[in-house]
């Protein structure tokens, strides 16, 4: 190739680099996890922060790092607000409790519906304060937009989505993603989205009218086995090749949309190229398959190991009663609980370290950025915000990283 | 001799290369930033306002407390950082500083939730004892009525709730409620005792909110006396006196909450917080049943019955082999031999009363569930 053309070309192009590994990430994981214990779940806040600093700081752009600025009492704080706030919901719940049957149904239905819609105005909250604690070369990434007005645009697209069964959901997500990354600012850059359902349409129909033939032709031949026993029994074996089905249908649909929607964003002048490969994330969510089995046999063994003894009036039941627990005295009773909370550290490491650390240095491997001298012109604006933060997210558990 | 350095002002995305020379040292030396090209000053950070940031071995990161928020100095390459770090001792102390911080937020932060806990531990049956003064007594029923729904639906397969004897002029149920308004009589209550037999296999007798109180067909076939019988109900109706149920839907909400709290699930749906719950709340159900036995114990004065009777049917149970037919009762009742005797202790000298249940009453209770499935007697009166 021509010298003087790809000169032309290179420093148009920037790159971005992750250095972290997955033991690294898990050296900062399980001290976590042992103080997580000691200090009787207050550490959580300090663990989220150590975690993000470890993604961000191995993160660079162009050759520099990130840098997130967010601290683990603003996020206790946070925590501490949002408990106040979701005091008059658990009396609600408490109340539906002591409501008859059926009416305690509805309730239940009918808060779950309201929980979904905070969920979107906290995962919105939640992304403003990770954004405004996050520096690159200085300036602090920013975001505009009401979360109210995210949270019932995101509604308002889920019911037409259930109402299509599924169709919609190529509008949904653009229209989410533009919402997000037009109000989301480097400085005083303002970023852009020039995607539309177009930019995954071919993908999902594809994928939807992929499901939708296999789903219709198991139905089929369920229905021509005759009597229903055999019925049954075929339709549990066919779940099987469905279930296949659909995990590669979800994989490669991930793949797509995050591919050809972070593709989509602009800030300024400068635009993103990210391309993941389908094949992967299957590779990832194999090796985790894997991790998770013999992670879980180890722990069916230890249990069975220490407590076969004591477990087995328990089970002798036929139905499990949790009250009676108790009744096996309070060195068990420890021992299980320590157990079960280990189970739980174990299966939060192996998932964060695998996925969404492998998820993480995929996208970040990927990615391109055209025109990334013009970035360098940004100038700083704005401030942290919200002060603190993400208790919401936090308490209902949609934050990612 | 000077060290490269990224330069970031904090102002304009644009990174600047500079040098930066260290004059003197601890706090009053100073960082002069010295562009590579002309060797002219840029600037210089006072070492005392420095900071450094948390970031890889790969590479030191400094703050400048007193300029903008994104102003930065970075050293980059494992070299030149360790290079700068020694030349900047100060920095580690000052880190060791902040995680000295950092520490005693926490720990003020684990004591609060600690002391939260301790609080409610202990806090709670007497709270929940006060809260529960404040509730209407006929908001107490309503939620009676709609918990005695819940609980004959946990309990369909089994066989729900069925009232074995509809009639309330039977012989059985007259003597029934005749006893129960004898044993609530002069405590004040506002709540109408209402005790159903009713017809269900597992061994088992409850109280729930607003006066209801409920004996099992199954315990019905494995109590022998009529003593046991007074003894169980009038322990039923302490529960109801003391507005038990209540409190405990009080104590559990409560412990719920904490429970979530702890491991940050609001919602509270995890198994760890029901577990939490359980095991916080059977704490609590401990005091009711020694309240409850004392009661027991105080409707003995007036009624001729030996409440320890209670225990002795308990002990049967627990002796029984089948283990998970005694644990339905155990479970609700813990017995253990400091119960069996205090319960003994309280037994008053009411030899001269006249007994709870008549021969013919205790017969027409026994009988009450016969009509379909004959009660096994083993040492009931032969019946005429």
């Amino acid at each position: 190739m021509d010298r003087t053309q790809t000169a032309a070309i290179e420093p148009q192009v920037a790159t971005a680099s992750f250095t972290g590994h997955r033991w690294g990430l898990l050296g900062v994981l399980l001290p976590g996890y042992f103080l997580i214990l000691v200090t009787l779940g207050i550490y959580r806040f300090w663990q989220v922060t150590d975690k993000r600093r470890y993604y961000w700081s191995h993160t660079a752009i162009d050759g520099d790092a990130l840098e997130y600025s967010g601290t683990a009492t603003q996020l206790l704080v946070g925590f501490l607000i949002a408990l106040v706030f979701f005091l008059p919901l658990y009396v609600l719940f408490f109340y539906l409790s002591t409501q008859t049957p059926e009416y305690a149904l509805y309730g239940y239905l009918a808060a779950a519906v309201f929980l979904y819609f905070l969920a979107g105005f906290a995962s919105f909250r939640a992304r403003r304060f990770r954004l405004t604690r996050t520096f690159w070369r200085g300036i602090r990434f920013g975001q505009s937009g009401n979360a109210w007005l995210y949270a019932l645009i995101r509604f308002l697209w889920t019911l037409l989505v259930i109402a299509t069964l599924g169709l919609a959901y190529p509008f949904m997500s653009a229209s989410l993603w533009r919402y997000r990354y037009r109000h989301t600012w480097y400085g005083d850059r303002q970023f852009g989205f020039t995607g539309s359902w177009r930019t995954v349409a071919a993908p999902f129909y594809i994928d939807y009218l992929i499901l939708v033939i296999c789903v219709g032709a198991a139905a089929l031949l369920v229905a021509q086995a005759g009597d229903p026993d055999a019925a049954v029994g075929f339709g549990a074996l066919l779940s099987v090749p469905i279930l296949i089905v659909a995990g590669l249908v979800f994989v490669h649909l991930k793949s797509r949309f995050t591919s050809r929607f972070l593709s989509s964003v602009t800030a300024g002048k400068s635009k993103l190229q990210v391309h993941i490969k389908a094949r992967s994330l299957i590779w990832m969510y194999l090796f985790y398959a894997l991790l998770f089995s013999i992670v879980s046999g180890l722990f069916v063994a230890i249990v069975m190991w220490f407590f076969s003894g004591i477990m087995e009036p328990l089970f002798a039941q036929q139905e499990l009663d949790l009250s009676q627990v108790a009744q096996l005295g309070w060195a068990n009773v420890a021992g299980l609980g320590l157990i079960y909370l280990a189970l739980l550290a174990a299966y939060g490491a192996l998932a964060e370290t695998v996925i969404g650390l492998g998820y993480w240095r995929m996208v970040v491997r990927s990615t391109r950025i055209e025109n990334a001298e013009d970035l360098k012109s940004a100038r700083a604006q704005g401030n942290e915000s919200p002060l603190a933060g993400e208790g919401l997210a936090d308490a209902l558990n949609v934050g990612a990283y | 001799m000077a060290i490269a350095a990224t330069y970031h002002d904090g102002q304009v995305a644009h990174p600047a290369d500079v040098h930066c020379r260290f004059e003197g040292a601890g706090t009053n030396g100073r960082i002069v930033l010295l562009d590579p090209a002309s060797g002219k000053e840029r600037g210089s950070w006072r070492m005392s306002e420095t900071r450094a940031l948390p970031g890889t071995r790969h590479e030191l990161r400094l703050a400048h407390e007193t300029g903008r928020a994104g102003e930065r100095l970075v050293f980059k390459g494992r070299d030149v950082a360790d290079d700068a770090r020694k030349r900047l001792p100060f920095l580690s102390q000052r880190q060791r500083r902040e995680r000295g911080k950092q520490f005693r937020v926490l720990a003020l932060a684990t004591g609060a939730l600690a002391s939260v806990i301790l609080i409610y531990l202990y806090g709670v049956p007497l709270l929940s004892n006060q809260i529960v003064t404040l509730i209407p007594a006929d908001a107490e029923t309503r939620l009676g009525d709609a918990v005695v729904e819940q609980v004959a639906e946990a309990l369909a397969e089994q066989g729900g709730l069925e009232i074995c004897d509809t009639d309330p002029q039977s012989l059985a149920n007259q003597a029934i409620s005749r006893f129960a308004e004898a044993a609530v009589e002069g405590t004040g209550t506002p709540f109408r005792p209402n005790v159903q037999v009713v017809r269900n296999s597992i061994p088992n007798a409850f109280a729930l909110p607003g006066g209801r109180a409920y004996y099992f067909s199954g315990l019905l076939e494995i109590t022998e006396s009529p003593d046991e019988f007074a003894g169980v109900l009038a322990h039923e109706l302490g529960h109801v006196v003391h507005r038990h149920g209540m409190q405990s839907i009080i104590s559990t909400a409560g412990s719920g909450l904490l429970v979530g709290f702890v491991l940050g699930d609001v919602t509270g749906i995890s198994v760890a917080a029901a577990v939490g719950s359980a095991l916080i709340n059977s704490g609590f159900s401990r005091d009711s049943e020694r309240q409850a036995d004392a009661f027991a114990a105080s409707a003995a004065q007036r009624i001729g019955f030996r409440p320890s009777a209670f225990a002795e049917l308990l002990a049967r149970i627990s002796d029984d082999d089948s283990f998970s037919r005694a644990m339905a009762l155990l479970s609700t009742h813990p017995l253990n031999a400091e119960r069996q005797q205090a319960l003994q202790n309280l037994d008053p000298d009411n030899a001269g009363l006249p007994p709870a249940f008549s021969v013919d009453e205790w017969q027409a209770i026994k009988a009450m569930c016969a009509d379909t499935k004959p009660p096994k007697t083993k040492s009931t009166p032969a019946r005429s």
